[in-house]
């Protein structure tokens, strides 16, 4: 993976992809029609210096693909940002992520690109994602000016969507990794954290097919019902 | 920075799977670019409970899969019974398919996932890569299971090759074993007394001390040979003057080595070990020290055979643990290992008999019978009695009579046995207990009752007598009553039914879950090999031997003939017998560990004690004979 980033970065560099400017990335794509079997969706994970997405920045991008319902695991984005001037001395004890690390991350700017390149505008899956969502978007604003709206799916819905009055002892990725049994790598890894993430979605798909949940219009319908179901249960 | 450092290079989930891969054979002997060949190219594929994972219906198998959370079953459909049968279970970090996929066909089992199921799969192209690049992975997926039973029986061999080493080291101090109390004189003994002090306790030499203790002579059965020879001196000459003097000592922290050369030096066949104040403490002979290194079977056997005295017969019992390292570690199995044990025990036995025969005849012929696992042949080191005797009535006596002479006799046998280490039966079966020490007559009414009658007492005891054999004494009266029983039991179908209903209860050690099933005993996890492991296979084989008329009782020879009456499948019985044969190695190598710390023989282990690849084993034996208990079930309809 690390390898097609490289030559990514020097075709890049060398001038043989020309410079990307937002208006030539991958459009975003819509939730339609599109079978769950056939398409690519995107599990993100990330690493910030807090949890403010006013103040705080993202300091490493851990992202796996699920392709047609199983993870690939030579289509993932693992990554580290170069951010020497980053006071990370707050959260370095959570994600593990030190100085010396940040300094040899890859050029943001890059990074950006080469992440909106690989998400190929396919939706994409957060655990609480709206937190990533606003970390991510802010990112990519201030980095390359690039506005467009991605769709975003929130795995910590999907779960108890598709698998309601389940007892999990609480809403967080480690309740519903707990259990289910998965094994997490390295927690707070923005890697290990989105491969838990991903892996915790195709129990949720599987489950979606046995309910006859065939497209991605559908899953995203079964999402909206159950936030709306949610938010009437809190009146 | 690619080379700089590989590992950290790799993306953290490529490590982690790695990680993974390495605690689980045969990745555990890959090397790491081949681990992370199979990393980066693998998917990660979830399965629910009961989905389908492969099915004959589909097209050749393109994909090889490792379990990586969950469980897959096999299934195959049993056309007799039209019923789904499950025929393996593949359990974390294990692979499937292996057939299938190298003879690129498609699979003939369903496979399915039991419990919410997590599998890493790698296609054709990258499987085909690590099967030409690496020969672990080769290994395996050609030889499949086999080959990971070659490994642990290598380790079985290399632990019990490091146990005799450390034996037979030529630097083992001393001490560790020339501490026997020394047959000693004093200076002024007439030569005669000394030689009968020799002989009395079966030595081949004497020291002689003076009053402090200090060795001052050695005298020798050699010097006995040529003073009589040369008839240099006459038997009540006091021993100093014929004794060699300035015997050759060593201090108890020299080695065995030292005392070795020193030998071959001299040509001596004893030396003096003694303490730091030249005080006498110990003898050592040639044969203390080479003893060490070669044990042979033969030997050993004639060696226990002639035996003179109960103590040397004791003293030969470390031999025979000696000699199963040696075993173990020439690569015998444990089929052949416990046969030897029993070989041993055998001559023992007998020569305990002929040695109390020749102090006190009891007069009146007798059978020396032995039930159980030594009626089995398959006894380890853990061993306690189990014997009976059968006598045919003199005329003109009554039974108690001969009882009267035979069971004073028997115990003497009994406690004997018990100090070269054959443990006294708790239950107190024993020839020495009136109720086991019958006329051919008697034994015949025992077992009617015991077949027409069975109570679930009598159960209990139908794996002590029912596995049966003669090992002293005329064996016409014991083939005369087994023919009856045989015959009896055969015609009874309702003493096959309660057998098999018995042998049913004898659960493997495994849970619905296929995690294994402890026995409580407080925090520590342990699992009885012999009584969850081993006799759930010899219960129920004997249930199919004695009803369709095998005589053998040993375990795996029965598995055999009931192959030949075609009662077993060739495939199955296999299957048995390796299971079978697993266990009690896995139990005989716990056992020489326990005795190589001093510890004493009991045949539980804690499974979290052995490694991934044995534990499987386990696992993997334990199902077996789960399979065959569903035989029985079937036959028997339980």
């Amino acid at each position: 993976m690390l390898d097609q980033i490289k030559q990514w970065i020097e075709h890049r560099r060398s001038g043989k992809i020309g410079s990307h400017d937002p208006g030539n990335l991958p459009n975003p794509k819509i939730p339609g029609e599109q079978l769950l079997t056939d398409c690519r969706l995107i599990v993100l994970d990330l690493e910030t210096t807090g949890l403010n997405p006013s103040r705080d920045q993202v300091i490493a991008i851990g992202a796996v693909a699920i392709q047609g319902g199983i993870i690939p695991l030579g289509d993932q984005f693992d990554l580290i940002l170069r951010r020497p001037e980053l006071d990370i001395s707050e959260t370095v004890l959570i994600h593990g992520i030190g100085p010396e690390a940040l300094t040899q991350g890859h050029e943001i700017e890059d990074a950006l690109l080469y992440l909106l390149e690989w998400m190929n505008g396919d939706p994409i899956l957060a655990y609480h994602s709206a937190f990533d969502q606003k970390f991510l978007e802010k990112t990519l604003k201030a980095q390359l000016g690039y506005s467009q709206p991605h769709t975003w799916m929130d795995v910590a819905d999907l779960m108890p969507a598709f698998f309601p009055n389940t007892k999990t002892g609480g809403k967080g990725l480690d309740n519903w990794a707990d259990y289910f049994g998965l094994e997490v790598s390295e927690r707070h890894h923005a890697a290990s954290d989105a491969l838990a993430t991903a892996e915790l979605t195709l129990i949720a798909l599987n489950k979606a097919r046995g309910e006859g949940v065939k497209t991605m219009k559908g899953l995203h319908d079964k999402l909206h019902y159950h936030r709306r179901l949610q938010n009437m249960h809190r009146f | 920075m690619a080379s700089a450092n590989q590992e950290n290079d790799r993306p953290q989930n490529i490590r982690a799977i790695m990680t993974f891969l390495r605690e689980h054979a045969p990745f555990s002997s890959m090397d790491d670019a081949h681990l992370a060949h199979f990393a980066e190219n693998a998917s990660i594929q979830f399965y629910a409970d009961g989905d389908v994972v492969l099915s004959p219906d589909q097209d050749v198998v393109k994909r090889f899969y490792v379990v990586k959370q969950g469980r897959i079953r096999g299934e195959r459909h049993n056309e007799k019974e039209d019923r789904a049968e499950t025929t393996f279970e593949i359990s974390k970090g294990e692979c499937f398919p292996l057939a299938a996929i190298i003879g690129e066909r498609p699979t003939r089992t369903l496979h399915r996932a039991s419990g919410d199921t997590f599998c890493l799969s790698i296609g054709q192209s990258a499987f085909v890569t690590l099967f030409s690049e690496s020969e672990p992975f080769r290994d395996f997926c050609l030889r499949g299971v086999s080959s990971l039973l070659d490994q642990v029986n290598r380790r079985i061999q290399s632990s019990a090759m490091a146990s005799i080493g450390s034996s037979t080291s030529l630097d083992t101090p001393l001490e560790r074993y020339a501490l026997r109390n020394p047959i000693v004189c004093s200076p002024d003994l007439p030569v005669r007394k000394a030689v009968a002090r020799m002989h009395e306790n079966n030595v081949g030499s004497i020291i002689v001390t003076d009053e402090n203790r200090y060795p001052t002579g050695i005298f020798t059965l050699r010097d006995l040979r040529t003073m009589i020879a040369e008839g240099t001196a006459p038997l009540d000459t006091p021993i100093q003057q014929v004794m060699t003097r300035n015997p050759c000592c060593l201090p108890s922290h020299s080695d065995a080595f030292e005392a070795a050369m020193l030998m071959a030096e001299h040509h001596f066949a004893h030396l003096c070990v003694t303490d730091d104040e030249h005080k006498l403490i110990g003898v050592v002979s040639e044969r203390d020290l080479f003893s060490l290194q070669r044990v042979d079977l033969v030997n050993l056997a004639r060696t226990i055979g002639t035996a003179t005295h109960l103590h040397t017969l004791v003293s030969l019992r470390t031999d025979v643990s000696r000699l199963v390292d040696a075993m173990l570690a020439h690569g015998a199995d444990s089929g052949q290992v416990v046969k030897i044990i029993t070989t041993l025990n055998d001559v023992t036995v007998r020569r305990v008999l002929e040695l109390n025969i020749k102090k006190n005849d009891p007069g009146i012929p007798f059978t020396w019978l032995t039930f159980g696992s030594e009626g089995r042949q398959e006894q380890t080191l853990l061993t306690d009695q189990d014997n009976g005797i059968l006598f045919q009535t003199p005329e003109g006596m009554t039974e108690e009579q001969v009882r009267e002479k035979l069971l004073p006799f028997a115990r003497k046998v009994n406690d004997e046995l018990a100090e070269c280490g054959f443990t006294l039966c708790k239950g107190n079966i024993m020839a020495s207990n009136p109720k086991l020490c019958l006329s051919d007559k008697e034994w015949d009414d025992w077992f009617i009752r015991f077949i027409d009658a069975s109570t679930p007492q009598n159960l209990v005891y139908s794996s002590i007598f029912l596995d049966m054999r003669a090992i002293y004494g005329p064996m016409e009266p014991l083939n005369g009553l087994l023919d009856k029983v045989l015959t009896r039991i055969r015609k009874n179908a309702l003493f096959q039914k309660m057998l098999a209903g018995n042998a049913f209860q004898r659960k493997p050690p495994l849970t619905m879950f296929r995690n294994f099933r402890y026995i409580s005993e407080g925090n520590k996890h342990s699992l009885d090999l012999k009584r969850q492991g081993l006799a759930p296979f010899v219960e129920a084989v004997r249930v199919f031997a004695l009803a369709n008329g095998v005589e053998t009782a040993n375990t795996l020879g029965r598995i055999d003939e009931l192959v030949t009456k075609e009662v077993f499948d060739p495939k199955d019985a296999n299957a048995w017998k390796e299971a079978y044969s697993l266990i009690q190695a896995i139990r005989m190598r716990a056992h020489q560990e326990m005795l190589a710390n001093e510890e004493e023989l009991t045949n539980y282990i804690d499974p979290d004690d052995l490694n991934p690849l044995d534990r499987r084993i386990l696992r993997e034996s334990f199902r077996q004979a789960q399979r065959l208990q569903q035989k029985l079930e079937v036959t028997y309809q339980l």
